[in-house]
């Protein structure tokens, strides 16, 4: 019988296997429909459209209602904006052949190229630009792109000579960054439609691929506009395929379902490596990641007034206690262990990733358990009554803080295992607790109802909105997570906000870092890594040696080519 | 049984059916409400999102309003108010959107929940559907095969075949499966193959059937074993009865004896699992859609959950309870018809 039954799984295998089969003959179909010239890129047999594997999908395609960065990947590509962001960190222009500025600061002055045109044949002009950056400024339920971008926004009009005049309310050393992200919409569609609600399935856009079929949560296939004006594709099309298991992904890589994979479990990293054909990447992502230890340290005097409970351990508003704490902590270990060694050492909110606005100067606490002790034996917390753990000096209570990370972090339960055994060599005990990210948001800020937790951000090409978060002003409103709290630092950040010459800002913005690594307002146990690999028989091009490593941007997409 | 007694008892029935409904209705708004944590904030932790913005999209989602009237013990998130007008409170703006048929806005994909949940849901039918079919009958065959044999070789390795295939966790069969399956060309995730959709009609439908292969076999492994088991010990208790002995008696061969005498009363339990695992359906295999990224509602939960879209997972569930609700009215209904000593009560 159970030959039988195998007998039967056997047939059904058969079965499908033949509808596989016709699959197969689906895919000859459209290399006959190529020679018709009609392209049919996605295909498996179609050596020209590159394929990518993601484990994540767009949000939606709308740009102003956009949250998840695989929306902005997307966006990168099928529109075009007035700066391009290089991945050395710099911009250069896009959509303008020149720009000039007022000497006030306050008008810019930027003239478009002529002759650009939308994916549908329309043209592209300065009319467009104004209306898009107006759409954005005056619609403030889009959460990042009003929020983050146009508030210094005065007015944009557009003048009879294709230029676009942007006159803003006061002058701002980072226009660059403030207009990266403002996707260029056409005003032909998007006047006439519900600006929430449009979900922008065709997306009209003028960038260096069009969008030619978008299925959520299964794959965005995009196709090359060959007649961009700045970086026309090499390759005929781009598809992005879902994958919501890793394993998949990875499985997807070495079986050459996919080209390139913009993610992976770290443990799959070696195993890829060992591969042929496949390049292992690793570097600082296109927005670097940071993991932050936050210790809150609010003063009782700035509690926000409304919301605000600050039941922090009054230890950990003293510097001593974070130092030691900070010299107790062995990062390197945390990386190899949590990470298997793709991370690099943190300092402070600014990642490395920032390139010139990180503080390379900065000498990190030296791991050294012994020096920790001396520090908390000479702030006069001692282990009073001998149970292992410190008490604070007037005795009143043990150095045992609640540490809590969001639930859905893969890496914080390890490190906060790790950190209980490195902290405990100093005489400091933690209760460790998984707490649901919405929670742990109302215990966080400005509730400053916790003592120390793990959790993280992604950063924004300039550092001021990073920079903010150390601010005194940011204390009631929720950004800041610590409550530090320094009036030389807030007349620093005030100062680099309208610093006009980029190396003064420069100067100031290194010394906003060195005063807040001194000061041990967190403890940045590291920046994660990108790691991300490809196919080397396939496509070839891809760009690996800049300060940061993302292979699905534009700059990469656009270069590439078919291995020959 | 009197007609009429009966038409009275299948409403009754069905009128349960519909109170049953209209409480998950109720439990499955609150039960969302009092959840800890802003979910106009959940997705987005910035220092720099305006204050106005928040409130904007509070406003957009109906989050702005109280959640009932003045009801202050179940409104732990916003104290309600005993001024205002009821029907201007989340509860009855909900209850009334599900009267026109609308499930809300999705916080994350910023798109009508209606539309999602039925896209999502006809690829969960096809998946489930293709395998349901398919482990019913192999099931059924076997079990049949079994208890026809009893206590034979052929018996004991259907038992163990089925249990085996049973006590499988579904995602290991699934990543095993999906491991040897990419070996050999099959797809590892989605539904179709992008691109295929310029393709004549029957091409598109054998590339979906290519991508369904690997994920329908896990599901018709797990469930075949389930389905075979039941069926072997319901057909051998209809056989140990008295009325088979006297159809052995009579002469009559084995065949005509299972298939006059013995299968439509050994169907019996097997109906009630197969309504309840049709009910359950619509939840589809939640880990196996995650294992093969398939786009059906399971994913469409698995995704939710992570990304705490509510609207998303209340109109998911909503649907998932309708579905159990109304597979097991059906289930009940087929009893009378498949045996009419069970009494519609």
């Amino acid at each position: 019988m159970k030959m039988k039954a195998l007998y039967v799984l056997v047939l059904v295998v058969l079965i499908l296997s033949a509808c596989g089969g016709g699959a197969a003959g689906g895919t000859t179909g459209n290399e006959n429909a190529g020679e018709e010239g009609e392209a049919s890129p996605g295909a498996p047999e179609d050596r020209t459209t590159v394929r990518i594997g993601w484990a994540g999908s767009p949000d939606t395609l709308n740009p102003g209602m956009a949250i998840l960065v695989e929306a902005y990947t997307i966006f990168e590509l099928v529109y075009d904006s007035m700066y391009e962001l290089n991945l050395d960190g710099s911009f250069t222009l896009s959509l303008a052949e020149s720009v000039s500025t007022s000497d006030d600061g306050l008008v810019w002055t930027y003239k478009i190229r002529d002759g650009l045109k939308w994916h549908d044949g329309q043209p592209l002009t300065a009319e467009d630009i104004a209306w898009t950056y107006n759409l954005y400024k005056d619609t403030p339920e889009y959460p990042y792109l009003n929020g983050y971008y146009t508030p210094y926004f005065d007015t944009i009009v557009a003048t009879e000579n294709n230029e676009v005049v942007l006159t803003l309310t006061e002058p701002i050393p980072n226009i660059e960054s403030q207009l990266v992200f403002l996707y260029i919409l056409p005003k032909h569609i998007w006047e006439n439609v519900d600006k929430l609600e449009y979900e922008n399935f065709e997306m009209i856009g003028s960038g260096p691929f069009k969008m030619a079929e978008y299925v959520q949560s299964e794959f965005v296939r995009l196709t090359a506009n060959k007649d961009h004006f700045a970086t026309p594709p090499k390759v005929d099309g781009v598809v992005f395929q879902t994958f919501e298991n890793q394993d998949a992904l990875v499985q997807a890589i070495k079986t050459g379902q996919v080209d390139m994979i913009t993610e992976m479990p770290n443990t799959a990293a070696e195993s890829l490596d060992a591969e042929e054909n496949i390049e292992l990447v690793v570097g600082a992502p296109l927005a670097p990641g940071v993991t932050d230890i936050i210790f809150n340290q609010v003063d009782p005097e700035n509690c926000p007034t409304e919301g605000g409970i600050c039941s922090g351990h009054p230890a950990l508003r003293d510097r001593n206690v974070r130092l030691a704490m900070a010299h107790a902590t062995d990062k390197q270990k945390l990386i190899d262990v949590i990470l298997l060694g793709l991370g690099s050492p943190g300092l402070t909110l600014i990642p490395d990733g920032l390139g010139v606005w990180y503080n390379s100067s900065l000498q990190d606490y030296e791991f050294d358990a012994a020096k920790a002790n001396q520090i908390l034996d000479d702030a006069g917390y001692a282990d009073t009554d001998g149970d292992g753990v410190r008490e604070m000096p007037d005795g009143s209570r043990p150095l045992t803080f609640r540490l809590n990370w969001p639930s859905d972090s893969i890496n914080a339960p390890r490190m906060a295992e790790l950190l209980s055994e490195m902290w405990a060599e100093i005489g400091v005990t933690l209760e460790p607790q998984a707490v649901d990210p919405d929670a742990l948001t109302a215990q966080c800020c400005p509730a400053f109802d916790f003592d120390i937790m793990i959790w993280g951000w992604a950063s924004d090409p300039d550092p001021s909105a990073l920079l903010y978060v150390y601010t005194t002003e940011a204390i009631p409103t929720g950004s800041s997570e610590t409550g530090y709290s320094n009036p030389a630092y807030d007349e620093l950040y005030a100062q680099q906000q309208v610093e006009l010459d980029f190396e003064a800002r420069k100067g100031i913005v290194w010394e906003m870092q060195k005063i807040v690594h001194d000061d041990v307002v967190y403890i940045i146990p590291f920046y994660d890594a990108n790691v991300q690999a490809y196919r080397s028989d396939r496509f070839t091009g891809w760009i690996t040696d800049q300060a940061k490593v993302e292979l699905s941007d534009v700059t990469s997409l656009v270069r590439i080519e078919p291995v020959k | 049984m009197n007609p009429l007694n009966r038409t009275r008892a299948i409403l009754s029935k069905t009128a349960w059916s519909v109170f049953t409904i209209l409480f998950v209705i109720i439990l499955n708004f609150f039960l969302f409400r009092v959840l800890p944590g802003d979910p106009a904030r959940a997705g987005i932790r910035d220092p720099r999102l305006k204050k106005e913005a928040v409130e904007m999209l509070q406003a957009r989602f109906g989050l702005d309003k109280p959640v009932i009237n003045c009801f202050e013990s179940l409104n732990p998130v916003r104290v309600g108010n005993c001024g205002i007008n009821p029907l201007d409170t989340q509860f009855f703006i909900y209850v009334g959107n599900l009267l026109k048929g609308e499930l809300g806005i999705s916080y994350h994909t910023n798109r009508p929940v209606g539309e999602i949940l039925s896209e999502r849901l006809w690829n969960t039918i096809l998946l489930i559907g293709a395998g349901q079919i398919l482990s019913i009958l192999i099931g059924v065959v076997l079990g049949v095969f079994a208890a026809w044999k009893a206590r034979t070789a052929v018996d004991y390795g259907a038992i163990a075949v089925s249990l085996f295939a049973w006590s499988l966790p579904t995602f290991w069969l699934g990543i095993i499966l999906l491991f040897w399956g990419s070996a050999n060309g099959f797809p590892l995730a989605g539904k179709a193959t992008p691109g295929m959709s310029s393709m004549p009609l029957f091409q598109q439908w054998g590339d979906i059937l290519w991508h369904m292969f690997l994920p329908t076999l896990t599901y018709t492994i797990v469930y075949m074993g389930e389905y075979t088991l039941i069926m072997r010990s319901s057909l051998m208790d209809v056989l140990s009865e008295d009325y088979i002995l006297t159809a052995k008696a009579k002469g009559l061969s084995m065949f005509q004896i299972l298939k006059d005498h013995a299968l439509k009363n050994a169907m019996l339990p097997l109906v009630t699992v197969i309504a309840i695992n049709l009910g359950f359906t619509v939840a589809g295999a939640i880990q196996i859609e995650a294992v093969f990224s398939w786009p059906g509602l399971g994913s469409a939960i698995y995704e939710s959950v992570v990304r705490r879209d509510y609207p998303i997972l209340q109109g998911a569930f909503l649907l998932i309870a309708v579905a159990v609700i109304t597979a097991n009215l059906l289930a009940d209904l087929t009893y009378t018809w498949l045996d009419p000593r069970v009494q519609v009560e």
